[in-house]
């Protein structure tokens, strides 16, 4: 076993090493480079498959937002209709049970009123009567003569309604 | 909302999925076996290597410098057909990158799981960059060979870190490496057309015509020598101070006895830094430069107008022949 010569050219080594350049870059090509390029293109395509997902999940998630939006403004609307339509309602009928009421309590002061005009007249003429009574009597005994009875009951007469015209006043 | 619910569930599924089926690659046997089968390639020939280093280096004489053992010699034509040290190491070499690359891509998947898929992916990431960066998007399908080019220089040259014979050191290995750098640069220049490519060589003046046809031969041989003599000559160094240490060691342990003066006091260290210069850094720059220089001479031979042009002319010349023959 003999060294070669250390600068020795041979056709055939050239050739051999040539082949195995050649032979090394199949085999870097075929399992090193295309598998993690495949892997990286996989890789990049479902990531891009993912975030188109997520971007229409996102759009999606986005008027589905808008729609609950909008529907909370609408029933935040609508509460106020019914608010506002509600307290028109309670207005309305605060004001009829205001003016049921007034007419009602017009109608007790009418009535009242009535009665007590009639009491008023019962009065006066019981008044009227024991007055004459009284001063019939009290006149009898006063004046101690006999008078005319005409006479008389035009003297009470006037007396009393001179007593009516002063209560009326007051 | 509905629709939301559904894809969000399904996308659980499909990565609770995704994560059993790492599982299972992991925990497989098979995975396992296959693993130690790579490991196996990429060490068992560095073992192989340096045994038949050990049974075949005769003993040699003072300091020698030599070429590659010649292990077999065949008659052939024109020269013998020999199979030398570089041979058998290159060939070793190739098995051990095979088993790196497989160990490498092996359980590749989307969601890496395993720590060396970075490792691949960075190696080729950074491999396509550098092509990509030095010559265009339109040489992408070089990216390989340029790995393969970088991968073999480096670990031809690293073999030397074992005290194996480095295949770089024999010129033929990288003649032979430069002769097909050459063929593709030549690839690349008559793809303008053979009258564009023998016109280049009278620009810009006819006279000039031999010293660019010395300068074309010129490349593959400069890029042959550049690298076989650096690496040899860090042979050369490492081999050269190796001795003269030993001798300064002896020299000054001379009055000893004879069991002490025969400790080379001076080698235990020393070689080491030479070794990372000569071994690690010289290998792997010369490896890289030699990539360098292919990426550039390849990208610069090829003229994209020109080819541009000529296949408009071509395609001319089709139509005109064309339009005769419809005339006949």
């Amino acid at each position: 076993m003999q060294p070669s010569e250390i600068i020795s050219v041979n056709i055939w080594q050239i050739v051999v090493s040539l082949c195995n350049l050649v032979i090394l870059f199949l085999i870097v090509k075929k399992f090193l480079y295309k598998p993690v390029c495949k892997m990286l293109k996989d890789r990049q395509e479902l990531l891009e498959k993912q975030k188109e997902e997520a971007r229409q999940n996102l759009e999606e998630a986005q008027s589905t937002k808008q729609e609950l939006e909008k529907e909370l403004e609408d029933a935040g609307q609508r509460a106020e209709e019914i608010l506002a339509q509600a307290t028109a309602q309670g207005q309305r009928r605060q004001e009829k049970i205001t003016e049921d009421a007034r007419a009602q309590a017009d109608d007790i002061v009418r009535q009242a009123k009535v009665q007590a005009e009639l009491v008023k007249k019962q009065a006066e003429a019981e008044i009227k009567a024991q007055i004459v009574e009284v001063s019939f009597t009290l006149g009898e005994k006063l004046i101690e003569r006999e008078i005319k009875e005409e006479d008389h009951h035009q003297l009470i007469d006037d007396f009393i309604s001179q007593i009516g015209d002063d209560t009326d006043e007051k | 909302m509905k629709a939301w619910k559904e894809g969000m569930s399904k996308l659980s599924d499909a990565v609770i999925t995704q994560e059993k089926e790492c599982v299972k690659i992991n925990r497989g046997k098979k995975f396992l076996a296959l693993d130690i089968l790579y490991i196996a390639m990429m060490v068992l020939p560095i073992v192989t290597a340096i045994t038949l280093k050990v049974l075949f280096t005769p003993a040699s004489k003072g300091v020698t410098i030599t070429g590659p053992l010649v292990y077999f010699r065949i008659p052939f034509i024109i020269q013998d057909f020999i199979i030398t040290e570089s041979q058998i190491n290159s060939a070793l070499v190739i098995i051990t990158i095979l088993g790196i690359c497989l160990y490498l891509t092996h359980g590749l998947s989307i969601d890496p799981t395993l720590k060396r898929q970075h490792i691949a992916e960075i190696i080729v990431e950074k491999a396509k960059g550098l092509v990509s960066g030095n010559m265009g998007e339109a040489f992408g399908a070089f990216t390989s060979f340029i790995m393969a080019i970088m991968a073999l220089s480096a670990c031809s040259s690293l073999l030397s870190l074992f005290g194996l014979f480095p295949p770089t050191s024999d010129m033929n290995v990288v003649a032979g490496w430069s002769i097909l750098v050459f063929g593709i640069i030549t690839y690349y220049k008559l793809k303008c057309g053979p009258a564009n490519y023998l016109k280049g060589f009278t620009e810009p003046v006819a006279i000039l015509t031999p010293i660019n046809i010395i300068g074309e031969f010129a490349t593959p041989i400069s890029m042959a020598f550049r690298h076989y003599g650096n690496v040899l000559s860090g042979v050369v160094v490492s081999v050269l101070v190796g001795s003269a240490l030993q001798g300064l060691s002896a020299m000054l342990l001379s009055w000893a006895p004879a069991f002490i003066a025969g400790i080379p006091i001076f080698q235990i260290g020393i070689p080491a830094v030479l070794s990372v210069y000569f071994d690690l850094f010289s290998g792997l720059l010369q490896a890289f430069i030699f990539a360098m220089l292919t990426m550039l001479y390849v990208s610069g031979a090829f003229d994209p107008e020109g080819y541009l042009e000529y296949k408009r002319k071509k395609q001319e010349k089709k139509m005109k022949k064309q339009k005769i023959k419809n005339a006949k």
